[in-house]
């Protein structure tokens, strides 16, 4: 047996430590030997798995020179859940897609981040993005992430079906149900949403909502724990949101956000709330689509606008080569290579790739992220992943029973207290 | 039963085992339809359309060909170094006088029966201490290590029914320990061998938890691990998805029409006695 | 019988030692690690900070995982008893050699090679909104029994369970037909000459003879019923909000997307707890036929 001597020495290592936790995580020490080999080849840990985006990284990858790096793709809700092992692993990863925001925040805060401070100064790969971004990526005075490119949300809908129907956007609230109702009357749904197998694409609308209703700061503060989630300025939030139930496509409830674009392409129903995304389902040039429609004008304009990018493991082998390489993926040619190659909608973050040649679609994002006062990210981005998934059980719940709206929001304020309390 | 008709049990069974299969026919026809005729008229409308597309896609970007590659090079030494292993524990506890026999088998046996949730997060530190962790040799380590008590508890029971004599008569003429257990006991264990063989194999072949609890290079991923990968990724693609499930699934069928006669007898020769 | 359990020769120590030491660093290591992180709370970095029994407490005011433990019961009941059932059924029908006997029993257990990733993802389309269930539901008249099986909160559990029996039912199944090619047919003979019923038959003759078979299923049931995690995640990851969730799946969610190891820890003890029932039930019976034998 060739295990034989190597686990005798795992399990004395393990007897030393039984009376503390620390058995685990000194079992990493074990693998100090294979550090020289882990070194010379650095890994890329992606969690995107959709075809286009996949190949359009490893076309990416391809072109770095330097070192040769190992390009793993997981599928995201596998990679969600691994992530933290991965991290905390003794030989982890050394490059990691994910999110900027109080995602990667907490992650940082946990010791897991590597400080990617010296990438945003100086002459540095980063050093040019917006001081917007930069805040969105420091953690305690440090850069601990690295955007690469971001998108917008809106409402999605087909420009010949809009035609078909001779409506057109909404731009109040007002004209928003009376444009629900006018499409409801020609036996289509007004509204489709896949929160089946992805129940935080409910969590968008509820954002916006909450934005629309009661402003950025608030909603920032409310997914930041300073605000219960029973208060009455979320319970007018879901007033407007159960005043759109009877116009989303039921059907939905079993679909993944992917499922929901079909009835969209089959003009089956009219508008998708959704990320820019969209487009990798969706091809074509006959997808519009307009802002989520003003509700109090004196709240200034607030969009969601996800920012995707990378960070390192702290226990990074090759620290030096990790940061090489985020900031090869950050540069100007790179952003606008995966941008092209992977046929997303999404959004360069540094402002030398030339965006002109970008579809009218993006423009159009562009110019509506521009003219709104702030940004924020998503659900989860803004809060955690533990927090998306108690909203998750409160929003789906409302889907299916608003009128006990009071009790689910006093529920969702126990479970957001349950989490930030650990 | 002897009574009745042939044409009564037919007319239930047939529509039975009719209803039984639907779901695999039509997953068979999903994975033969072209994406567009599954999005234009809906995955459960009558076939449009027929292609290869979702096979050669599931196969070539989608990395099914390459993870049947690895599921064979993780299941097949698991399930040798299972059946060595068991067979090693099997033969002592069953023909020798070994202290506390029972209660090592029974704790053996019960090791099996505990939920893998339980064991996630210690098993990848575990593998991180023996520097094997993302290896294959990782996940053939865990896949015999949690199948052993089982695969143990069996052969220990058709073992016990092997007559004394015959190892008596060996023992006489001078064989050891290391002879008897091979040349007598282990020809004899072959059907109830053969039987466990086929059902490790469906059990490390079909493994997903271990396979994402151990490894986290894509070009290691097995195939279930795979599959879930692909479906990560083909969302809406149900012919991809469709297609690459059916390969994921013809190898255990393989082995288990191939192994069906011993598959049954054997199991249960062990437990009947 | 002892005359044949010779004095241990060292050789058959080791025969003993070399399994005994894999399962003991890969299953009773990591688990006896588990047993002492539910005492403590931990996110995966650092010490662990020890808190008593503050886990088993949090887990009784805990609802979903109250909920999840009723699941697991109902699952356990559910899929053991279905699977059990169903497979015992075609079992008994399928027994005598008549001919279309093999083609039926290889398509009901044909299911069974599936992984059950495969099997979740083979169903969920069948319960999709407009998925083959509810287009034959549609064009039987039904089509007021159509539902969103997985997303309504009253169907998620069953349907899932479902699917799961779908695949055991032929394994169980192919157990029993070779329990009962083992039984003695004059027997059944003799008492049908006797006059007594197909049921009395089954009953008093055939069922006694299954007992060893009937050992070895409840073990193969138990196991899988204990394991069930991929079928529950692959199609419903236990929602509609957790009316699908299992400790299993909670436990998943609590350990990994929560970091909450301790606490998940937690779970996975009480998981092992009612393990133990079966487990000793199981042991108690096999100890009995070994009286017996």
């Amino acid at each position: 047996m060739i295990s034989a001597p190597v686990s005798r020495r795992g399990f004395l290592a393990g007897l030393g430590g039984i009376g503390a936790a620390g058995i685990l995580g000194a079992c990493a020490t074990g693998s100090d030997d294979s550090s020289g080999a882990a070194s010379a080849t650095l890994t890329l840990q992606s969690s995107l798995s959709d075809p286009d985006p996949k190949a359009a990284l490893t076309e990416v990858v391809k072109g770095y020179a330097k070192t040769p790096v190992t390009l793993n793709t997981i599928a995201i809700e596998t990679f969600r859940a691994q992530l933290p092992t991965y991290l905390n692993s003794g030989n982890p990863p050394d490059v990691l897609t994910w999110y900027a925001g109080s995602v990667a925040r907490d992650y940082a805060s946990k010791g897991f981040l590597l400080d990617l401070s010296d990438l945003w100064t100086g002459n540095g790969p980063c050093a040019g993005f917006s001081p917007a971004l930069k805040e969105l990526s420091t953690n305690d005075g440090k850069q601990i992430f690295v955007p690469t490119n971001w998108y917008w949300w809106g409402l999605f809908y087909k420009k010949s079906a809009f035609q078909e129907w001779g409506v057109r956007p909404a731009e109040t609230w007002d004209e928003f149900i009376t444009l629900c109702k006018t499409i409801k009357s020609k036996g289509v749904h007004p509204l489709t949403m896949g929160t089946g197998s992805t129940q935080w694409v409910a969590s968008g609308w509820f954002d916006y909502l909450n934005l629309r209703v009661n402003g950025a700061d608030f909603h920032r503060e409310l997914l930041a724990g300073r605000h219960s989630f029973d208060d009455p300025k979320v319970k007018t939030v879901m007033d407007h949101y159960r005043q759109i139930l009877e116009f989303i496509d039921p059907k939905g409830r079993s679909y993944s956000w992917q499922d929901a674009v079909t009835p969209l392409n089959a003009k089956k129903a009219g508008m998708y709330l959704i990320g820019a995304f969209i487009t990798t389902a969706m091809p074509g040039d006959d997808l519009d689509f307009f802002r989520v429609p003003v509700i109090d004008k004196n709240v200034p304009l607030a969009e969601e606008a996800p920012t995707d990018g990378y960070f390192a493991s702290a226990k990074s082998r090759n620290a030096q080569g990790a940061k090489d390489l985020i900031g090869y993926l950050a540069a100007p040619e790179q952003q606008q290579k995966f941008i092209e190659l992977s046929k997303s909608s999404n959004l360069p973050t540094s402002s030398k790739v030339d965006t002109t040649r970008f579809s009218p679609l993006v423009q159009k994002g562009i110019k509506m992220l521009g003219e709104s006062a702030s940004l924020t990210q998503f659900f989860n981005r803004d809060s955690s992943d533990q927090l998306q998934t108690v909203a998750d059980t409160a929003l789906t719940k409302f889907l299916d029973a608003p009128e006990d709206v009071d009790k689910i929001l006093a529920d969702w304020q126990a479970g957001a207290k349950k989490v930030l309390g650990r | 039963m002897r009574g009745k008709s042939g044409w009564g049990f037919h007319a239930v069974m047939a529509p039975l085992t009719l209803l039984w299969v639907a779901p695999m026919i039509f997953v068979v026809v999903v994975a033969f339809r072209s994406f567009d005729d599954i999005t234009l008229h809906g995955a459960s409308a009558f076939p449009r359309s027929f292609t290869f597309d979702g096979f050669s896609t599931a196969l070539g970007t989608g990395s099914m060909g390459r993870a049947m590659w690895i599921s064979a090079q993780v299941t097949v030494p698991a399930v040798i170094l299972s059946l060595l292993l068991s067979s090693f524990a099997a033969y002592a506890l069953s023909r020798y006088r070994i202290p506390g026999r029972r209660a090592i088998l029974l704790t053996m046996l019960a090791g099996n029966l505990l939920p893998p949730q339980i064991l996630l997060i210690p098993v990848s530190r575990v593998m991180e201490s023996l520097g094997i962790y993302d290896t294959l040799g990782a996940l053939v380590l865990i896949h015999v290590g949690f199948g052993l008590g089982f695969y143990t508890f069996v052969l220990h029971g058709f073992m016990r029914s092997i007559p004394a004599e015959l190892t008596e008569a060996a023992r006489i003429d001078g064989a050891g320990p290391v002879q008897i257990y091979a040349r007598i006991i282990m020809p004899l264990c072959r059907p109830s061998l053969a039987a466990l063989g086929a059902l490790a194999t469906t059990w490390i072949f079909n493994d997903l938890i271990w396979a994402i609890t151990v490894l986290r290079t894509e070009a290691k991923l097995p195939v279930t691990a795979a599959l879930l990968n692909l479906q990560g990724g083909y969302v809406s693609n149900w012919n991809v998805v469709a297609a690459a499930s059916i390969v994921a699934a013809v190898p255990t069928a393989i082995v288990f029409f191939a192994f069906q006669k011993h598959f049954v007898s054997g199991l249960l020769m062990g437990s009947t006695k | 019988m002892t005359t044949t359990l010779r004095r241990v020769p060292p050789v058959v120590w080791v025969f003993l030692a070399v399994p005994a030491a894999v399962e003991l660093g890969m299953v009773f290591w990591p688990a006896l690690n588990s047993f002492y992180l539910s005492f403590t709370q931990w996110n995966g970095l650092g010490a662990a900070k020890p808190v008593g029994l503050d886990n088993f407490r949090a887990l009784g005011s805990d609802e979903i995982f109250l909920g999840a433990l009723k699941n697991n019961v109902l699952w356990a009941v559910g899929f053991g008893g279905l699977s059990v059932l169903t497979g015992l059924a075609l079992a008994v029908a399928l027994n005598r050699p008549r001919r279309g006997v093999g083609l039926y029993r290889s398509a009901i257990y044909l299911p069974m090679v599936f992984s059950l990733a495969v099997t979740g993802l083979f169903w969920r389309v069948q319960y999709q909104p407009d998925g083959t269930i509810n287009t034959v539901l549609g064009g039987l008249g039904l089509g007021g029994w159509e539902k969103q099986w997985l997303a309504d909160p009253d169907t998620a559990l069953w349907a899932v369970l479902v699917a799961a029996v779908w695949r055991q039912a032929g394994y169980v199944m192919v157990l029993y037909l070779a329990g009962l090619k083992s039984t003695d047919p004059s027997l059944d003979d003799a008492s049908a000459v006797d006059g007594a019923s197909p049921w009395q038959r089954f009953r008093f003759v055939t069922w006694p003879q299954l007992r060893g078979v009937n050992t070895v299923v409840f073990a193969v049931t138990v196991i899988d019923s204990l394991r069930t995690f991929d079928i529950v995640w692959a199609m419903t990851q236990g929602g509609p909000y957790h009316s699908s969730e299992l400790l299993s799946t909670y436990m998943f969610q609590q350990g990994f997307t929560f970091l909450n190891l301790g606490y998940a820890s937690a779970i996975a003890v009480v998981i092992f707890a009612m393990a133990l029932v079966f487990i000793i039930t199981y042991l108690v019976r096999a100890t009995k036929n070994e009286v017996e034998a």
